[in-house]
């Protein structure tokens, strides 16, 4: 009922829309991918299964898919599959074996898949992704490209509609406020935080992805040259801009939990020690976490999140198509269905996912808009701060062999 | 015996196996992956440290079980500790490195006990007791998890009623011509014993080199052990890490080959040493403390993981969490449909490798058994993450990827050596002059399966059937890869969940991972209970 007041309105007028997106937005890509019209997707979606290949490694984000599942078969007859991952590189990984085994067309065995970053940049060079499609999704009117660029460029690679923003993550801390006073507010104070309390802060070892975008938030504060990020990294890029990185980190290791000399394997481990008291603070990717683990009695009600003042790397998370997807019409329906308001308004509650929206919200009409208004809960960002945008995607490589040599061995 | 089943059932196993093995090898074997390897700076710090946890806990372990079956043979003993066994065998390898953490990390339950009271400490103390840079945490768990496989090998030998039984007579002339119980069982017992647990041992030996998900939990981080590695290098995004990730796979089984040569060279060594020298090397002296150690352990793991599994907010040096929740047993009862998969599963491949491993001891030449055995252990031996390559590339190729009988064949092919490797001592026991002697008495081939040999010989079938219903249970990434991720058990839906490592979690579905194997070994004990002849008992009451 509720999804069907929503996507109805969208419908009515989508295919003009996606016209005008069509000459407007998107240049060559797009032209020939999209022959049929909406209808004819829905129509053909209609009783196909689609296999979304999501990590699965939280209950919420489950129970939100399993929603989802229920909400597109009653309103479109399309059956929503979740298949439960622990790793996203896995799925790239079979699609590629797949296509090594020469599978055709609709021979392989994923719809749908969520991804981003480095996964996204290898599917996408690899031509492992079916046609673009993401800008002729009705739903994607309201996605906010211009407040949230990162909807568009995937890690500085444009995504040419090849895959369709689902939501938006910002490098978070979280720390028992009573145990944490004063919150560093960027990476000199937490330098000094860290030589005033030694032992109580670390971050995940990368190539760990939490671990990565630490040390890439250290290189954009560092950085010389900020716009040189954006490129795809040389080797003398990385001597110019990096250099100062690493004096940093070599200060800043000796002060570390474990002397610097050990990194726990993921950001759930940090948070885990920072639960027990062996650590002041934690860090995530989602800035609704810490109010999400003081709902699940996880954590104690007096932490606290936030964002650096001058702000945090920040991206999109997106699903995408493989090109053997046997049911792409329906893997369509569902990201047009993920990015419609009411599915994207339910994932940015916090009592629900907390994942915050794509949409550009200020733009929705006043009755959509309503269902984004949410009370604050304990453990929520208090003061959002600036979305500082992701190096290329090349930079991650050759940060975590840099990293490896001077600290991981 | 004829040629042609036996080929057939050779033919029916050596396929798949030997395809998996042989498009696992192409991968391995891209001259610029090892190049790559080989210039990754923690390769070799890496290769060190698996060596070293490998080699360490396995030597650990053999001593171990070979002071506990000096104790447990003497004693008379045995028989009584093996009913439990199952259960330590059931309980998952990761849940006892998270168990274990729970109790020594610097914010675990050891310190939490003695904090701030006796200790002084408000906050854990910077003590590198667990994911420590030597392994040995890692090592600590890889005996308490190792140690009850081998025991329970070991008691499916001595299960063989002709050696027991041989074995106790000898032993009893042994003491009668003076020497002490543990001389007479090192000098006359543990050599006939010793090398009939040479394959187990270096399943033991293959298992501490490979692991992954124990040392991801437990082990040094900085670097890890190649498995782990390997295992990160295999899930890259990037297909130039994944031939490194492939080659260092390639490299971790070459290292398993050389160690398994040169452990049986040691085994023969020390073999050797024993029989020359007076006093029982290693065996001397009884030590009870060691079985309690192990018992305990896993006691306290349990109780960790039960308490963990409730726990909120638990901040050190509370000694009880703050906030407690079932919000995970919530969602252990919520993923109970995967059950049913599991156990479709499990008893199919389980029984796949039963009916095959029967079939071959029954059909084939005893020659033949002999010389085709060292293939059919592969599977134990050989790094896991090999062979889910290689499986995966044989549903790809057979186009049975996503399909049910894609992913029971790459189970099959894990579970086969732990069925043969269960059922062969018992079944070559069997004395032929018994069937012989059924044959004079004029009845076929098949009264004497089914009426003398299978009846006699139930209990190691039914225990044998259990062991690969519990391998088939505990699968993880042939699951995922052969079975698409279309097919979700318990395991895949731990690991999953696991990948957001909540500690609640964790530990609640530990004990959804348990509970399968626990039922399949207690349905064995079951069936496998010796016969009761009832009538003849009353029979004498009633005189």
């Amino acid at each position: 009922m509720k999804s069907e007041t929503l996507v109805q309105p969208a419908l009515i007028f989508n295919r003009r829309q996606s016209l005008t997106l069509l000459a407007v937005a998107m240049s060559s890509c797009v032209a020939q991918a999209q022959n049929t019209t909406w209808p004819d997707t829905l129509r053909a979606a209609r009783g196909q299964t689609v296999y979304f290949n999501a990590w699965a490694g939280s209950e919420r984000i489950n129970a939100y898919l399993q929603w989802a599942a229920a909400e597109l078969q009653r309103d479109f007859g399309v059956k929503l599959q979740h298949v439960k991952i622990s790793d996203a590189a896995d799925v790239v990984k079979r699609i590629r074996a797949e296509k090594q085994a020469g599978r055709k067309d609709t021979e392989g065995t994923v719809d749908l898949v969520w991804i981003n970053g480095e996964n996204f940049a290898a599917m996408k060079r690899d031509g492992l992704l079916s046609a673009p499609f993401a800008q002729a999704l009705p739903n994607f009117q309201w996605v906010d490209t211009v407040g949230k660029p990162t909807t568009l460029v995937d890690f500085s690679v444009p995504t040419d509609g090849l895959e369709s923003p689902w939501g938006m993550a910002q490098l978070t801390f979280f720390a028992d406020a009573q145990r944490l006073l004063k919150p560093p507010q960027n990476m000199a104070e937490l330098l000094a935080l860290a030589r005033s309390q030694p032992g109580r802060i670390t971050y995940p070892r990368p190539p760990n992805f939490h671990g990565t975008t630490f040390v890439k938030q250290a290189l954009i504060e560092h950085a010389p040259d900020v716009k040189a990020l954006a490129q795809p990294v040389t080797p003398a890029a990385l001597a110019a801009q990096a250099a100062p990185l690493w004096r940093f980190l070599d200060a800043l290791h000796p002060h570390l939990w474990r002397g610097g000399k050990q990194f726990p394997q993921n950001s759930a481990a940090v948070r885990q020690m920072m639960a027990d008291g062996e650590l002041v603070m934690a860090l995530t990717f989602n800035p609704n976490e810490a109010a999400n683990e003081i709902a699940a009695k996880r954590l104690p009600a007096t932490v606290q999140s936030w964002q650096f003042a001058k702000g945090t790397i920040g991206n999109t998370h997106f699903v995408a198509i493989p090109y053997n997807a046997p049911s792409k019409a329906g893997a369509q329906l569902v990201a047009n269905f993920l990015l419609s308001p009411a599915a994207q308004a339910r994932k940015a509650d916090i009592d629900v996912w907390g994942d915050p929206t794509v949409l550009d919200v200020a733009r929705l009409p006043a009755a959509e808009r309503a269902r984004f208004q949410s009370a604050s809960r304990p453990g929520q960002v208090a003061v959002t701060a600036p979305v500082l945008p992701e190096p290329h995607a090349s930079w991650v490589d050759a940060l975590e062999k840099e990293w490896t040599r001077r600290y991981g061995v | 015996m004829s040629f042609l089943p036996a080929f057939l059932l050779a033919l029916i196993a050596a396929v798949p196996m030997g395809w998996a093995l042989w498009a696992a090898a192409s991968q391995a074997l891209d001259v610029s992956a090892w190049q790559a390897l080989w210039a990754d700076p923690q390769t070799l710090r890496a290769w060190g440290m698996t060596l070293w946890t490998g080699l360490a806990s396995t030597v650990l372990v053999w001593w171990t079980v070979a002071r506990l079956l000096a104790h447990g043979f003497i004693r008379q003993q045995l028989a009584r500790w093996l009913t439990h066994v199952p259960a330590l065998l059931a309980t998952p390898h990761a849940a006892m490195a998270i168990g274990l953490v729970l109790w020594l990390s610097p914010s675990g339950w050891a310190l939490r006990l003695v904090s701030p009271g006796l200790s002084g400490f408000d906050a854990p103390p910077p003590w590198v007791t667990t994911q420590d840079p030597w392994g040995l945490g890692l090592i600590l768990a890889l005996w308490l998890k190792e140690v009850p496989f081998l025991l329970w090998v070991a008691a499916t030998q001595l299960q063989r009623e002709d050696l027991r039984r041989r074995w106790q007579a000898e032993f009893a002339l042994a003491q009668t011509l003076g020497h002490t119980p543990t001389t007479a069982f090192a000098q006359v017992v543990w050599p006939q014993l010793a090398p009939r647990l040479r394959w187990p041992l270096l399943a033991v030996l293959a298992y501490g080199l490979t692991v992954v998900d124990m040392a991801l939990i437990i082990g040094p981080a900085t670097p890890p052990t190649l498995a782990v590695l390997a295992w990160q290098w295999l899930g890259d995004a990037d297909a130039a890490m994944q031939a490194q990730g492939a080659a260092a796979a390639g490299c971790l089984t070459v290292s398993v080959a050389i160690l398994a040569g040169v452990t049986v060279m040691v085994l023969r060594a020390w073999a050797r040493l024993l029989r020359v020298a007076s006093s029982p090397l290693l065996l001397q002296g009884e030590s009870p403390w060691v079985g309690l150690v192990i018992g305990g352990a896993y006691l306290a793991v349990w109780w960790a993981l039960a308490v963990g599994s409730v726990s909120g907010v638990w901040p050190f040096p509370q000694l009880w969490p703050s906030l407690w929740t079932g919000d995970a047993w919530a969602q252990v009862i919520a993923s109970a449909p995967t059950v049913w998969t599991t156990l479709g599963l499990a008893a199919a491949s389980a029984s796949v490798c039963l009916v095959w491993s029967v079939a071959w001891l029954e059909l084939t030449p005893r020659r033949w058994q002999q010389a085709l055995r060292p293939w059919w252990l592969l599977p134990l031996v050989l790094p896991s993450v090999l062979w889910v390559v290689g499986l995966y590339s044989v549903a790809l190729q057979w186009r049975l990827e996503g399909q049910w009988l894609g992913l029971l064949l790459a189970h099959a092919v894990m579970v086969l050596p732990y069925v043969l490797l269960a059922l062969e001592p018992a079944y070559l026991a069997v004395d032929p002059r018994q069937s012989a002697v059924v044959a004079s008495l004029g009845q076929g081939r098949w009264t004497d399966l089914l009426r003398i040999k299978w009846p006699l010989l139930k209990r190691a079938i039914a225990s044998a059937w259990a062991v690969g219903f519990a391998v088939s249970v505990a699968q993880y990434l042939p699951t995922l890869y052969v079975g698409a991720g279309r097919f979700a058990t318990v395991t895949t839906e731990a690991v999953t969940l696991a990948s957001g490592a909540q500690r609640s979690l964790m530990s609640a579905y530990a004990a959804l991972q348990m509970l399968l194997p626990v039922l399949a070994f207690a349905l064995a004990a079951y069936l496998g209970r010796p016969r009761q002849f009832e009538k003849i008992g009353s029979m004498k009451d009633n005189t």
